[in-house]
């Protein structure tokens, strides 16, 4: 009798090893996106990759006449292309009266419909470019293509990330919670500031493979909402968030593994939507059952005693 | 993360020598050539219509709001080389207190700057930290969420923070804003007690009423400063008059004449 886990096919261990890592690093990550309601920034960052992802795709074709799609090629395409947005959309706010989030939206349209044409116009080239098929896999996500290459690069960009947020706790911390402060103290909060966006980045662009661009921003901020429900503690959010995502990106994998018609992205992000909404509905002291209950016991308490409660 | 701090000081310095410091947002000045020396041991309120620039002052004393011309000296030094001996209370209001985080993680908060680079508070910050709590009165819930807190122990503990950091010059933002009466008076007593010691107070207040009470100097702004000095010599009615335009809000006791 042999255990389950060596019936494993090996491709879906390298996917399940990669959403898993992809889940547990954007948890994390994501609660600074969460407490410093950059969601949409996220938003952005994973929007403009698909322009990065596909614009990198036909450059280095046009100067090697080889198409490859390997994350080595990809995920630097879509880095560029998430901090170009970033940067636009502050210049863009700082030097007109646009306010942040209406320059962000322009810059998500921008890339975003970019990357959606000049993905057509790849699509459209007669003769064929060999190997253009499964860009579009981008915008949706498909887990199922991750290649071992492509799990080392998950590996190295999201540990990566993970180690500079565990070195730069405390900063990162008081930078989030009191700006002003931080600054006050010597901390160089334009430094910081870049640090946060780059982990951000970092963590989308190791993302868009499994989830694609557009359901990437649930896999940063669902998680970090759940797992804010359950603590008030910034440290066990970041670990409880790290979980979140990690039991939503295995599960993705094995249960697309197990139903042929079950996509893994839109998957993962149900499972951590699911996680999410019963973390709304059970979480102790916040949570909407936990509420109703307190809020039940103060109008039953006699108007007299309930007076002076503070 | 406190790059070339100088804790080293003549007594004779003044904490805080401001001169033609001018400031601007976008296009707006906030600061216009402002003026202002304060001795150590200062008890200061700065008072001034809405768009004064009083938060902006104290930034620029602080060095984090970068100066459009004019010179700020702390201590004698560059606020970039002061800041082991200057501590900020910013507005209440200015964070989210549903941040995750507890009373005692805030004011370990204040150990930070003398921590540097990666190192994390360990016990001996833990003891400055709950020794600071206690004189606020709000050891007893160190370990509180901060989300559960009342408006006067925000406050607390924002100043349990500063006091962490056991500073010479302290710049605090209308620490008085919003909290209950007994809040009031504790926070008035812990600046008489600094101030006592010899500590420099510069601080935002609203409460034009209150001023004489709590401080012993008043800094009158208005994108300039136009007048700093004692209560007696500056804090009157010809000054405020002309320091609102005019409007001197009612109910405003003790005033000399002008």
């Amino acid at each position: 009798m042999s255990a389950p886990w060596v019936d494993l096919d090996p491709t879906l261990v390298v996917v399940a090893a990669g959403t898993t890592t992809v889940g547990a690093v954007s948890g994390a990550l994501g609660c600074f996106a969460y407490l410093r309601r950059q969601g949409l920034v996220g938003d952005v960052v994973s929007h403009s990759a698909l322009l990065g992802v596909v614009g990198a795709f036909v450059l280095v074709h046009a100067i090697t006449g080889s198409a490859s799609r390997s994350l080595f090629i990809l995920v630097p395409g879509a880095l560029v292309a998430g901090t170009a947005a970033l940067m636009l959309a502050r210049s863009v706010s700082i030097r007109t009266r646009l306010n942040d989030d209406a320059s962000l939206g322009v810059m998500l349209s921008i890339f975003f419909g970019g990357g959606l044409f000049l993905l057509r116009w790849v699509q459209r080239q007669s003769p064929p470019i060999a190997g253009h098929t499964g860009l579009e896999d981008y915008i949706f996500g498909m887990a199922a293509a991750m290649t071992r290459a492509d799990l080392w690069m998950i590996f190295a960009l999201g540990g990566g990330a993970l180690v500079v947020l565990f070195l730069m706790w405390k900063e990162l911390k008081v930078f989030t919670f009191d700006p002003d402060f931080a600054r006050s103290q010597g901390l160089p909060s334009r430094l910081l500031d870049t640090l946060l966006m780059g982990l951000l980045v970092a963590g989308v662009v190791i993302g868009i493979q499994t989830v694609g661009v557009i359901l990437m921003i649930a896999l940063l901020v669902t998680p970090a909402a759940a797992a804010r429900q359950w603590t008030s503690s910034l440290s066990t959010m970041a670990l409880l968030a790290a979980a979140f995502g990690a039991v939503a990106g295995a599960g993705g994998a094995l249960l697309s593994a197990s139903a042929a018609s079950l996509p893994t992205g839109p998957v993962v992000v149900l499972l951590a939507t699911t996680i999410f909404l019963l973390s709304l509905l059970l979480a102790p002291r916040r949570g909407v059952i936990a509420r109703a209950r307190a809020r039940r016991v103060l109008r039953d308490v006699p108007p007299r005693a309930a007076g002076g409660a503070s | 993360m406190i790059q070339g701090s100088d804790l080293n000081f003549r007594a004779d310095q003044p904490a805080l020598d401001v001169e033609g410091l001018t400031v601007t947002y976008g296009k707006e000045p906030a600061l216009w050539n402002a003026d202002l020396r304060l001795d150590r041991g200062s008890l200061a309120a700065v008072v001034g219509p809405n768009g004064a620039g009083k938060s902006t002052l104290l930034k620029a004393a602080l060095g984090v709001v970068p100066r459009v011309s004019g010179r700020v000296r702390v201590l004698g030094e560059d606020p970039a080389r002061r800041r082991r001996l200057v501590a900020y209370v910013p507005q209440r209001t200015s964070v989210d207190w549903d941040f995750p985080t507890s009373v005692l993680d805030v004011v370990l908060m204040g150990t930070y700057g003398q921590l540097g680079w990666f190192r994390r508070p360990g016990r001996k910050e833990r003891a400055l930290a709950l020794h600071s709590l206690e004189q606020m009165e709000m050891a007893d819930l160190a370990g509180r969420q901060i989300a559960e807190l009342s408006g006067g122990q925000q406050q607390r503990v924002f100043l349990a923070r500063a006091l962490v950091q056991d500073a010479e010059v302290y710049f605090m933002d209308e620490p008085f804003a919003g909290v209950d009466a007994v809040t009031e008076q504790s926070i008035a007593s812990l600046m008489g007690h600094l101030a006592h010691r010899g500590k420099t107070i510069l601080s935002v207040h609203h409460d034009l009423a209150t001023v004489p009470r709590y401080f012993e100097h008043a800094v009158l702004l208005n994108r300039a400063v136009q007048a700093v000095g004692t209560i007696k010599e500056v804090f009157h009615r010809g000054n405020l008059d002309r320091l609102y335009g005019g409007r001197v809000p009612a109910g405003v006791p003790d005033l000399a004449p002008s």
